[in-house]
């Protein structure tokens, strides 16, 4: 580390600039990884609070809650259990004093799990069929505030409101789960969409025209989900393969610079090893300024960004980036490395 | 004893009819407390046979003693170990890490080996060499001559009982030239070292102790 650490303070603007390029790399990767778990929060946040480890919905809905429709009849069929509990979830649109909004609506039972273990900031629980509970996002809406839910004529009082009341990227209404038909326009013959099971007792369709789905296979399913995850997927390989590249350019420069004089050095007789430990102990410190200063810039970037950028941090997240680009990093020094084990020694000797 | 000892060295490159001798039947010695001179045209085998003397090279035949021990008996690591802390190199270029000051330029070798000289005999080496004040330098801000004298300095520091000097005066003035050669007459008398320069400037002859002559890789004694 001596020649790392006085090459490094020698040519303090080279590196600075490479630190700086990728701090700025390592900073965008910061923020997509925020992003793209902040989307995806916005999606399941839910669906996690209540839990959920499989649901069960209507064949024809190809995995779409929305779109499901199970009759009264058929949820006969599956009396009350502690570990489950029927609802009906429609896209809907709450519109009040302010601007039509667009929600999910969530209908459920006073008797079941969801209901009974719903986490709220402020308010109670829904009382009466004409009570709603919403969303704590929805700030523009007061505890007492009457509003309308799509087709239906029924005006309802929001009484609390709930934390973690995301799905498919709308805010969440829960309320009775007979108000689910007329909001959502359909005929009292069916009572909900689906039926939502918290632990993996195993819950069997009942009818040929119904579907068992484990968590990860719904949310797969859940419109627009898997492609987001994707597309961030890919921004984030795509970036952590540049940084590598513009890593190996750059060592591959300085190193190509440094021929000579390691040439000399092994003809004194400095071992290989202590030449290789030396970019390897440059290279770590200038992965791990630059990943510091990214987590710094991403931290008060999420302070100063607007609260609409669904930005989510975490530390294992922070963790899992930062090792990430540190290693690829590092593996951008083996072909510097490889130079510097080819060097010859002889050829400090000419004329 | 002799520092270094060559006996009957060949050094051949190549393959076929496309053979080069660099080194013709090669006998050759030097001692502590002597500057010996190898000096020659261009082309005639010097850097060849500077790099067999310091272990760089094998030669294609014949052997070389070091402090009497066979350098072809010993591993590459060995070989390593002996370079850094038994021959001490003046290099043509490149000599000095750029990124050090002249001060680190010794410290690096603290950094890798115990074998070196201590601080009283060191501050003696550095006002002899005159780069006491040149200590917190970094070598392009040195001219000529004082880098020719810390690359001295660094290759007396790990107190080697070898130097080798390459063409250690091709880029200096009549002036600089027997300065230098006053030096490493002056070091190998003063510290006992066994001082090997190969070069082709005539100017250096009147410091030796010994003369070579080397012709197309045939090595004769002048004196
Ligand atoms: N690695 C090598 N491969 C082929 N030929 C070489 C090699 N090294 C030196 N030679 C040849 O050996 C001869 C002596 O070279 P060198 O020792 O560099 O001479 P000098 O240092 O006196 O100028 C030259 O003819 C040179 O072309
Ligand atoms: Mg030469």
């Amino acid at each position: 580390m001596f020649l790392a650490r006085h090459e490094m303070l020698y040519e303090k603007l080279r590196y600075s600039l490479m630190i700086a390029v990728i701090s700025l790399i390592s900073f965008l990767i910061f923020i997509i990884s925020a992003l793209a778990l902040g989307l995806a929060n916005e999606n399941t946040e839910a669906l996690s609070s209540w839990p959920t480890k499989q649901v069960l919905l209507s064949k024809d809905a190809n995995g779409n809650m929305g779109q499901s429709l199970l009759s009264t009849e058929a949820l006969k069929a599956y009396p009350h259990q502690n570990q489950q509990a029927q609802v009906g979830i429609t896209p809907t649109t709450l519109k009040g004093q302010s601007k039509n909004i667009s929600v999910q609506y969530i209908g459920l039972k006073s008797n079941e799990y969801i209901y009974q273990d719903l986490k709220l900031s402020s308010g109670h629980k829904p009382k009466h069929r004409n009570e709603i509970v919403v969303s704590d996002k929805l700030t523009q809406y007061q505890l007492g505030s009457k509003v309308k839910l799509g087709v239906s004529s029924q005006t309802y009082t929001i009484v609390g409101k709930a934390r973690h009341a995301q799905y498919n990227m709308a805010p969440v209404v829960y309320g009775n789960l007979s108000n689910w038909a007329p909001i959502k326009g359909v005929t009292p013959n069916y009572g909900g969409s689906g039926i939502i099971v918290k632990d993996s007792s195993g819950l069997k369709p009942k009818h040929a025209d119904e579907k068992v789905l484990s968590r990860q296979a719904f949310l797969n399913k859940m419109p627009g989900y898997a492609a987001q995850n994707k597309t961030f997927i890919l921004m984030i390989v795509f970036l952590v393969f540049i940084s590598l590249i513009v890593i190996t350019i750059f060592l591959y420069i300085l190193t190509k610079e440094k021929l000579n004089n390691f040439a000399v050095l092994r003809a004194q007789g400095v071992p290989n090893r202590y030449l290789l430990q030396n970019t390897l102990g440059e290279t770590f410190i200038m992965l791990l300024l630059s990943v510091g200063l990214a987590s710094l810039l991403a931290v008060v970037s999420a302070m100063l960004m607007p609260k609409q950028i669904p930005l989510y941090f975490d530390w294992q997240l922070g963790l899992a980036v930062g090792l990430g680009i540190l290693s690829t990093g590092l593996l951008g020094s083996l072909i510097p490395m490889r130079m510097i084990t080819k060097v010859d020694p002889v050829s400090a000797i000419g004329g | 004893m002799n520092s270094l000892l060559l006996k009957d060295i060949n050094k051949t490159f190549g393959q076929g009819s496309a053979t080069v001798t660099a080194l013709n039947h090669i006998n050759f010695k030097a001692k502590a407390g002597e500057l010996t001179l190898i000096i020659g045209p261009s082309g005639s085998g010097k850097s060849t046979l500077l790099t067999i003397l310091g272990g760089l090279q094998t030669p294609t035949q014949g052997q070389v003693f070091l402090q009497g021990q066979s350098l072809t008996e010993l591993t590459n690591k060995q070989r390593e170990k002996l370079r850094l802390e038994q021959i001490g190199f003046v290099l043509q270029a490149y000599n000095l890490v750029p990124y050090l000051r002249v001060r680190d330029q010794f410290a690096l070798v603290d950094q890798l080996t115990q074998h070196h000289l201590a601080p009283a005999a060191f501050q003696q080496i550095t006002n002899k060499l005159g780069i006491s004040d040149l200590l917190n330098q970094f070598p392009n801000e040195l001219s000529g001559g004082q880098t020719q004298r810390v690359a001295l300095a660094r290759a007396l520091y790990p107190d080697p009982a070898i130097i080798l000097a390459d063409e250690s005066t091709a880029a200096l003035d009549s002036q600089r030239v027997l300065v230098v050669g006053q030096l490493l007459q002056d070091l190998a008398h003063s510290e006992n070292k066994a001082i090997v320069a190969v070069t082709h400037d005539e100017r250096l002859k009147q410091f030796a102790d010994h003369i070579y002559e080397l012709i197309d890789g045939h090595l004769t004694p002048v004196y």
